[in-house]
């Protein structure tokens, strides 16, 4: 049940629906067994010819109890399923915003597919929560037992066989059913999340799979898991079929037991005749309200298993989210100065360190390079300095301020970061660039892709899913644009023009840097030539900072940087 | 695709035993009603002993076995229809996405597509699951039960088809109205799918410009809208219902009076058959009103399967490639670029008449400013973008003449953003050539060309870490490595690099030229590249510019020719770093 905890709570703050839904599904369950209940002994009573205001009182009666019928069964619906979807819709949102304390390292966890299927198919099977679970039972046993005991009135061995039938139908049958369906829900729920992971990797890996011919195999495979998929759909189907074809069984039997008994109680002279019809329909339609009883142990397994797929992930961003800290930086006045001391750092689950003691400085506007071999740590380094992820020992401080103390919002605003790999939105260049921030006008949003050279584009331009519509370089230059826009007084800058040409990224970054004059900037770059007018350069490698200093300082040190520098001269000097 | 109502009429056999079941369960409801009426007459008024009435309960225990059985069959035969429905549907929309033109592929979101193919076609199953068998049963039924009544006591009858058209009458003008609405919710239930994968793939965009929140909001309105969508639907789906349990209800009280007042007042009918007429007319408005439910959901799927056809009908036009052979030869084939023209569409990016011939084994380099449609050209020469004019000739015959297998097993093609798949780096590696049987040793060579060996060795399951999704993290360069590696795996004859040593260091670039450099013996290698020096050697370097060749020719004879290039080169050496 600890699963359910967070659906229920989130399920009592459309508790009055719930109240409401209740009181009308008893209301209408009520009326039904009246109607019937009505109709037979209206029918009996008929035959003996009674006085005729006695029978248009009870015609009166039947009508009075359909008509509240048919209305409390359309409240019942109506608040029952309104509150549901409510709750549902309520539990996508607080799912997604409980993922963002994950999201650095999200995708290292889960598959995009596995976490769609759990907000769409996992979230939309939770409404059987409420529908079929919780409240039905409560409506179904008031109903019940107030029909037990108005039957015990005229025959209490009625009775008595009414409440022996509703234990097996209401609760041994469904029960033994729900032991031997146990594993199928979860096997159906699993082949759901495999075709929904694998049908979004066809899709985002599409291009590759063509080029390398496996788009058939892929699709056989598709095609295969959605085949094992629709029979265990199938044999659940029929396994449920079958459930109710035995529950509806055991409850005709129960009728003809009441028929059987009663006509023997009638010809012993024990009930009077004129109640047999009455008793009779009564058997026949009160178990039509205990019908939905043979769900519920089912329903109640799956949307538990929905439940726990939910609430694992959420679980494991609660633990995230109180490592978050909030302590509040104070407004930076100006571009802010970084301090790493002894830095180290160690991805979950990897035997090595990605970083080993790294110490640097970056002063207040200065502009610092970072270089080294592919794998370093570069990449790494930059995600601490924007506590995506916390080091594992050491510190780092901003304007002499402990990372690990604030927070993250915060410390987000002053920062224009550009990624190694920056994500668009599906959309238009406007949606896209507003993120950073939401009073820019278009102008200002043409006139930096001027400065990026994507005067092609207009804010309207549409940009399709993750920017595939544009090259790779327009891609990079249009993540710069948005950090532009951001106004950060701290760049950082991840191999921000690696696929871009020459000449663009020439005029790119000058106009980048120009712009960016007095603020603190951070650059990894895979490019030696143009670091001469950085203040400083790092050159790292396995994870440590093994030289830094000024192009100057590092070419007569005659180190790392040295010999690269003498390669890119190297490979110019045969060009030339 | 087929409509709906013509899929399961294609099921033969399915229909016809959905039938007879409904014929005998029309049947026995009949029965039962007599059994129980005669059983209540016998000893409520005949005043007969029990022992009189014991044969009679028997058969009655008989029928509701029969009953019982009869609607276990049913269902499940609905429930086989369902799958066959969905397997079809399904199948239809896998294919159509695998046979999609690259250009069409991008279009859309995934999170979309990925929600058709799963809960968008599980939607279709209550059509066959529920309406279809409820349609068969509810019209055989209610003939047989209209029958018995007649049968029993004509003047209910009339009653009964005076009344019972108003249901299907009402549905219709229901199904109308709710048409829009279910094509609505299902529309919604995409859109939300779309807007939520996008918005986490870009989780750590979104966060680091603090617009978690806003998504969030975004999120909710598609949740409520989706919501709103489900109960505009539903409304009228319980609102519909009231209405039928409204009509039958006055059919059932009309009975009721016109029984009662021929019972009691003209006393011209025996307790028997109004007891019957009673006790069947519940039943006939029952079984009208289930179909009425059903058809509901019946509803809701056929919206499901119009969106999904929809969807299948804009189907693009896709490349027909022919069935001749690439020449075995060990030399890669001749290449000749005529007259090619590509473009986007109106009012995009276009490439105009590029010439261009390509000798077997030798090294092309296509460079040009970003967005001059380098990459654009390079999935021309793969084939798997359409020219718009021209054509690519291969060994003197055009690309589309040959069998698309036979040149895709000839060629390699590194994209300019390779995926990692979810999966081990082996099999990311070993995707590039499935059925090649490969042994440890040249897989082994295979890293160290493509400089993989060092981190390889660093990692526990060395290179059965798995990656991708799910997986561990690699660096920018790693990734590209490992993309690199499949080429060097598979050794075509034809080799597309889109910029094969981006984000690499010069180091390990130098490592990855000298083993591009051994490929080059036996391939033509195609190389787009911005870093000017990887291509210094290039037999023949292509120079675009806004989709136009504007230089053709060495290193040297660009630099003569063509004034761009040497502004290229210049600003190469001296330009700022990124
Ligand atoms: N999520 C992760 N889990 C485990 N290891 C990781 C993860 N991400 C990166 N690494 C490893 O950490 C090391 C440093 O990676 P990083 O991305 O910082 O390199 P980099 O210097 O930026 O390289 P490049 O120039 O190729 O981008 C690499 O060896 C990489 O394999
Ligand atoms: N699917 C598409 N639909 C519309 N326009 C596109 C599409 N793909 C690319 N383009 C446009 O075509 C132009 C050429 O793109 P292409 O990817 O060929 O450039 P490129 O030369 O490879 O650039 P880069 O060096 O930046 O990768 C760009 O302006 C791009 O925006
Ligand atoms: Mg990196
Ligand atoms: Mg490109």
């Amino acid at each position: 049940m600890t699963e359910l905890r967070f659906v229920i709570k989130l399920m009592f703050i459309e508790r009055k629906d719930m109240y409401i839904s209740i009181i009308y599904g008893v209301l209408a369950g009520l009326s039904t067994v009246a109607v019937f209940a009505d109709s037979g002994y209206l029918v009996s009573k008929a035959a003996l010819l009674p006085p005729l205001y006695i029978l248009t009182i009870f015609v009166a009666l039947l009508k009075l109890f359909t008509v509240i019928r048919a209305f409390a069964r359309y409240a019942e619906r109506y608040y029952s399923h309104r509150a549901t979807f409510t709750i549902l819709s309520n539990v996508r949102t607080y799912f997604f915003t409980k993922l963002e304390p994950l999201a650095p390292s999200l995708f290292q966890r889960f598959r995009s597919g596995d976490l769609l299927a759990r907000v769409v198919g996992d979230v939309e099977s939770l409404q059987n929560f409420f529908l079929r679970v919780y409240y039905p039972p409560i409506v179904m046993l008031v109903v019940f037992l107030t029909t037990v005991l108005f039957t015990a009135m005229f025959s209490w061995p009625v009775a008595l066989i009414l409440l022996l039938g509703l234990v097996i139908t209401g609760f041994c049958i469904p029960f033994i059913f729900a032991i031997k369906q146990r594993g199928i829900q979860a096997k159906i729920r699993q082949l759901r999340t495999e075709l929904s992971t694998d049908t979004t990797e066809f899709l985002y890996g599409f291009l590759d799979l063509k080029l390398y011919q496996r788009l058939s195999s892929k699709e056989k495979k598709l095609s295969q898991t959605s085949d094992v998929y629709i029979e265990e759909q199938e044999v659940k189907g029929k396994k449920e079929q079958l459930n109710s074809a035995v529950n509806h069984w055991f409850s005709l039997l129960t009728s003809w037991s009441v028929i059987a008994l009663g006509a023997y109680l009638v010809s012993a002279g024990e009930v009077d005749g004129v109640f047999l019809a009455m008793l009779v329909l009564i058997s026949l339609t009160v178990f039509e309200t205990a019908a939905p009883m043979t769900e519920v142990p089912g329903y109640f397994e799956d949307t538990r298993h929905a439940a726990e797929r939910l609430s694992s992930i959420i679980n494991e961003a609660e633990k995230q989210q109180e490592l978050k800290s909030n302590g509040r930086l104070t407004e930076l006045d100006g571009p802010p100065e970084i301090e790493c001391k002894n830095v180290h750092f160690c991805f979950p689950g990897e035997a090595r360190p990605t970083l080993t003691d790294v110490s640097l400085q970056l002063p207040s506007g200065s502009k610092t390079a970072i270089v080294g071999p592919s794998g370093s740590g570069k990449s790494t380094l930059l995600h601490l300095l924007l506590k995506l992820y916390p080091p594992s020992s050491g510190t780092i401080r901003i304007q002499g301020q402990d990372l690990a103390h604030l927070d993250e919002d915060q410390l987000w605003k002053n920062i224009s970061p550009v990624l190694q790999g920056n994500h668009f939105f599906y959309g238009c260049v406007r949606e896209n660039l507003r993120l950073a921030g939401d009073n820019i006008s278009d102008d200002k949003m043409n006139e930096v892709l001027s400065y990026v050279k994507l005067d092609h584009l207009s804010v309207d331009s549409v940009v399709l899913e993750k920017g595939a519509n544009l090259s790779g370089g327009e891609k990079q230059r249009l993540a710069i644009a948005r950090a532009m826009l951001k106004k950060g007084s701290l760049l950082l800058l991840d191999e921000p023009t690696s696929s871009v040409d020459p000449i663009t990224q020439q005029r790119v970054m000058n106009r980048l840097f120009t712009g960016a004059k007095d603020n603190t900037i951070v650059l990894i770059s895979h490019n030696l030539t143009g670091l001469e007018h950085m203040d400083q350069i790092i050159v790292m490698d396995q994870g440590r900072i093994i030289e830094s200093g000024t192009y100057q300082e590092l070419m007569e040190m005659r180190g790392y940087f040295y010999r690269m520098k003498m390669i890119e001269n190297g490979i110019w000097g045969q060009v030339q | 695709m087929k409509q709906l109502k013509d899929l399961a009429k294609q099921q033969k056999r399915s229909m016809y035993s959905l039938s007879f079941t409904a014929f005998v369960i029309g049947c026995m409801t009949v029965l039962q009603a007599l059994l129980i009426v005669s059983i209540v007459t016998n000893i409520f008024l005949e005043e007969m002993p029990f022992s009189a009435v014991i044969l009679q309960l028997a058969a009655l225990l008989a029928v509701f076995s029969v009953r019982g059985l009869c609607a276990y069959i049913h269902g499940k035969t609905g429930i086989a229809m369902a799958s066959q429905a969905k397997k079809q549907f399904r199948q239809a929309l896998i294919t159509q996405y695998s046979h999609n033109p690259v250009q069409a592929s991008i279009k859309g979101q995934s999170g979309q597509k990925v929600t058709l193919v799963t809960d968008v076609v599980d939607e279709i199953d209550p059509y066959f699951s529920k309406y279809y068998p409820q349609r068969i049963l509810s019209s055989i039924v209610s003939i047989i039960l209209l029958a018995a009544v007649v049968w029993q006591n004509w003047v209910s009858a009339v009653i009964m088809l005076v009344t019972a058209p108003l249901i299907p009458v009402f549905m219709i003008i229901i199904g109308k109205k709710t048409e829009k609405k279910a094509l609505q919710h299902v529309e919604k239930l995409t859109v939300l799918a779309g807007k939520f994968l996008d918005s986490l793939q870009g989780l750590v965009t979104l966060k680091l410009f603090g617009k978690v929140k806003e998504e969030a909001a975004l999120i909710k309105k598609s949740s409520i809208d989706y919501r709103t969508a489900t109960m505009d639907v539903l409304k009228f789906a319980f609102l519909s219902s009231l209405v039928l349990e409204l009509i039958s209800m006055l059919g059932t009280a009309l009975i009721a009076l016109e029984v009662g007042l021929r019972l009691v007042i003209y006393q011209n009918i025996s307790f028997f058959p109004a007891f019957f007429v009673l006790a069947i007319a519940p039943e006939f408005y029952k079984t009208l009103k289930d179909v009425g439910s059903a058809f509901h959901a019946g509803k809701g799927s056929m919206a499901a399967a119009e969106k999904i056809i929809d969807e299948l009908e804009g189907s693009h036009q896709t490349i027909k490639w022919g069935n001749k052979m690439l020449s075995d030869t060990a030399c890669p084939p001749s290449m000749v670029l005529n007259n090619l023209s590509f473009t986007y569409g109106e009012d995009h990016f276009s490439l105009h008449g590029i010439n261009a011939e390509f000798e077997p084994n030798s090294q092309i380099a296509i460079i040009g400013p970003s967005g001059a449609g380098k990459t654009s050209l390079l999935h021309l020469l793969a084939g798997i973008y359409k020219p718009a004019t021209g054509e690519v000739l291969v060994n003197d015959e055009p690309l589309f003449t040959y069998d698309e297998r036979e040149w895709f097993d000839k060629l390699i093609y590194i994209s300019q953003d390779p995926y990692i798949f979810s999966g081990t780096i082996k099999d990311n590696i070993l995707i590039a050539c499935p059925e090649k049987k490969i042994s440890e040793n040249e897989l082994g060579t295979v890293l160290e060309k493509a400089g993989l060996t060092e981190l390889i060795q660093q990692l526990e399951n060395g290179i059965n870490t798995s990656i991708g999704e799910a997986g561990r993290g690699l660096s920018g360069g790693e990734k590209q490595r490992i993309a690199l590696a499949r080429a060097f795996l598979k050794r075509p004859s034809i080799i597309l690099f889109d910029e094969p040593t981006v984000g690499l260091d010069l180091y390990t670039e130098s490592i990855l030229q000298k083993s591009i450099a051994e490929l080059a013996q036996t391939a033509t290698i195609i190389t787009v590249a911005h870093r000017l020096h990887t291509i210094k050697q290039a037999d023949c370097i292509l120079y675009l510019e806004k989709g136009t060749l504007v230089g053709k020719g060495t290193h040297k004879e660009l630099l003569e020719q063509t004034k761009d290039y040497l502004t290229m080169v210049e600003e190469h050496q001296g330009g700022a770093a990124g």
